[in-house]
């Protein structure tokens, strides 16, 4: 009756592991080895209200750039830590220089979605000369 | 008797809870979202979204391209033609073009013509241009743009095992007037999937 039993969570345990085996969606990835790129990587300040959310999808570096003469254009790297689909909702606000926020009719909340273990970049265009600083909002879906 | 009066407080008592529940139900609620947030309804259709979401990818796009840096002028004229909508959805197409021309007026490097495409000239602005004529006897002055912005909305629809799916793509390009040139275009797109419920009707 033991061995039963032990047989038994065994077989429970084998077929659940090939279950999320099979469920499993990570994304391989191939890149030079030594990237031609020299991003403009930003220090960021970071405020974690959600920790379930946090130990799902990470933000690993914001970069910025300048485009159009004076825009300043920010993208974020995001990966998602788990090894299934996550979607999240994120959204970018902008700042000006006396730290107004600088309102954009296209600003919102934005899907995302992630395969497991992906890594992707989100990116945004102030549409104000007058935007310098930026706050990047992430929420649970 | 007694057993009949009984009979008929039981029903009563069963059916009062019934009745507040029922006109419970009816009970309408309403309350404000943030039409881009969080909260918005997602559909199968075009929603608050997706309009800002497409809108916001599209003018970061040609604002990335530098394509408007090239403008002969500064700010660059720009006037709005045609945009097509070939989806199923009956909407109004300034749903997104709006979105995109405050956008770019905002950014202080395009300026929108109203004299031509889909200008949106109001009857006082076209009447106080015909006085101005009038009084000073000078016909007003209308400079020709230097690029011309048009798109199409297009609706895919494909449907598999009880899933439908509605990709729906937005697609812009930026003509120059002088030369005809495509200086520069772009396509987004949104995918809508929606199961239908097993149970119901």
């Amino acid at each position: 009756m033991k061995i039963s039993r032990r047989f038994l969570c065994a077989a429970l345990a084998g077929g659940l592991l090939a279950a999320l085996a099979g469920c499993a969606t990570n994304v391989n990835t191939v890149e030079r080895a030594q990237p031609a790129a020299t991003p403009n990587y930003i220090s960021d300040k970071r405020v974690v209200t959600d920790n379930t959310l946090a130990r799902t999808v990470r933000v690993n570096a914001v970069n910025q750039t300048v485009v159009s003469g004076n825009l300043l254009k920010v993208q974020a790297t995001v990966e998602n830590l788990k090894n299934d689909l996550r979607s999240v909702r994120y959204k970018f606000e902008w700042i000006d220089q006396d730290g107004m926020a600088v309102g954009s009719p296209n600003e919102g909340w934005k899907v995302l979605n992630l395969q497991g273990r992906e890594t992707t970049t989100i990116s945004t265009v102030a549409v104000s000369p007058r935007a310098v600083d930026f706050v990047l909002k992430l929420s649970e879906l | 008797m007694t057993k009949l009066r009984f009979n008929t407080m039981l029903l009563a008592g069963a059916l009062l809870p019934a009745t507040f529940l029922i006109t419970g139900c009816q009970t309408a609620e309403t309350r404000t979202v943030d039409a881009s947030g969080p909260q918005a309804l997602n559909t199968g259709g075009i929603n608050s979204q997706d309009w800002a979401n497409a809108a916001d990818q599209l003018v970061g796009s040609l604002l990335s391209s530098g394509a408007l840096d090239k403008s002969p002028t500064q700010p660059a004229i720009l006037a709005v033609d045609r945009i097509i909508n070939n989806t199923q959805l009956n909407i109004d197409t300034d749903l997104l073009i709006k979105k995109i021309r405050v956008a770019l007026t905002q950014t202080g490097k395009v300026v929108v013509t109203n004299t031509m495409g889909l200008g949106e000239r109001a009857v006082v602005a076209s009447e106080a241009a015909e006085l101005d004529e009038m009084t000073t006897g000078k016909k007003a002055k209308i400079i020709a743009p230097n690029y011309t912005l048009y798109g199409k909305l297009i609706q895919q629809t494909d449907r598999l095992n009880g899933v439908t799916q509605n990709t729906y793509s937005f697609q812009m390009s930026l003509v120059a007037v002088k030369t005809g040139f495509t200086v520069w275009e772009d396509e987004r797109q949104i995918a809508k999937q929606t199961k239908k419920s097993a149970v119901g009707w």
